[in-house]
């Protein structure tokens, strides 16, 4: 009973250490240089096709790790974030997340 | 024998109102129905929260206030396949062209959005 315990309070304690498995926020924001020349301007639109170029400060990090790695892998299909996907290692693509997620709207 | 004077004169009239046409014309398509949304929105809400901000599983995306064409525009990649996900793409297939812009309309439109441009958050900025 004890050891059933123990047991479940050592995963809880683990399970969600393992999962927010994040990168270096620091790291992050000097990674971000290059996105801001497009998600850095209020408004802004991409040329073809034409739409606003998503907010992504402030978005959920495991979204954020996945978006990136998708563009890296092609399956999605936005020319520019597939050049920049690839050129972005696993860890920059943690960093990054990190950075962005923690971002908050100005008051 | 083309009179010359009659053509100039309907140019002059024509260019003014096909302007006005596409001017009017480019946010009434765009335009999504925000009440309409809503109501198609529940199925939406148990992965992207009933706030839109996803805040239950970090997987999925926040949507409130995220742009509404940017929002109409990934699913329009999720249905065609453009963008594969599999959740995603079958929620998709079933949109018709409407319901993107009054989902996108909705999602863009709701309140306590957590999303920012990079705009002020730049090292040097």
């Amino acid at each position: 009973m004890t050891r059933a315990l123990l047991l479940a309070i050592a995963l809880l304690i683990a399970l969600p250490c393992a999962a927010a498995e994040k990168g270096d926020a620091e790291a992050g924001k000097f990674k971000v240089y290059t996105c801001a020349g497009c998600h850095g301007i209020v408004g802004w639109h991409n040329a073809y096709p034409n739409y606003h170029v998503p907010k992504i400060g402030g978005q959920n990090y495991d979204y954020l790790v996945a978006a990136l790695n998708a563009y890296k892998k092609g399956e999605r299909s936005h020319p520019t974030m597939r050049a920049q996907g690839e050129s972005l290692s696993d860890e920059d693509i943690r960093d990054i997340a990190t950075y962005l997620s923690g971002l908050t709207p100005a008051p | 024998m083309i009179d010359t004077n009659r053509m100039s004169e309907m140019k002059r009239l024509t260019t003014p109102l096909a302007l006005a046409a596409l001017i009017l014309a480019g946010p009434a398509f765009a335009k999504g129905d925000i009440d309409a949304g809503k109501a198609k929105a529940v199925p939406c809400q148990a992965c992207h929260g009933a706030d839109g901000n996803a805040g239950i599983d970090p997987q999925y995306p926040r949507l409130a206030g995220q742009y509404a064409d940017y929002l109409a525009r990934a699913l329009h990649e999720y249905k065609t396949g453009e963008r594969k996900n599999p959740i995603m793409s079958g929620f998709a297939t079933t949109l018709s062209e409407k319901d993107i812009e009054d989902l996108s309309a909705y999602f863009a439109s709701l309140p306590g959005s957590k999303l920012t441009d990079l705009h002020g958050h730049i090292e040097g900025e």
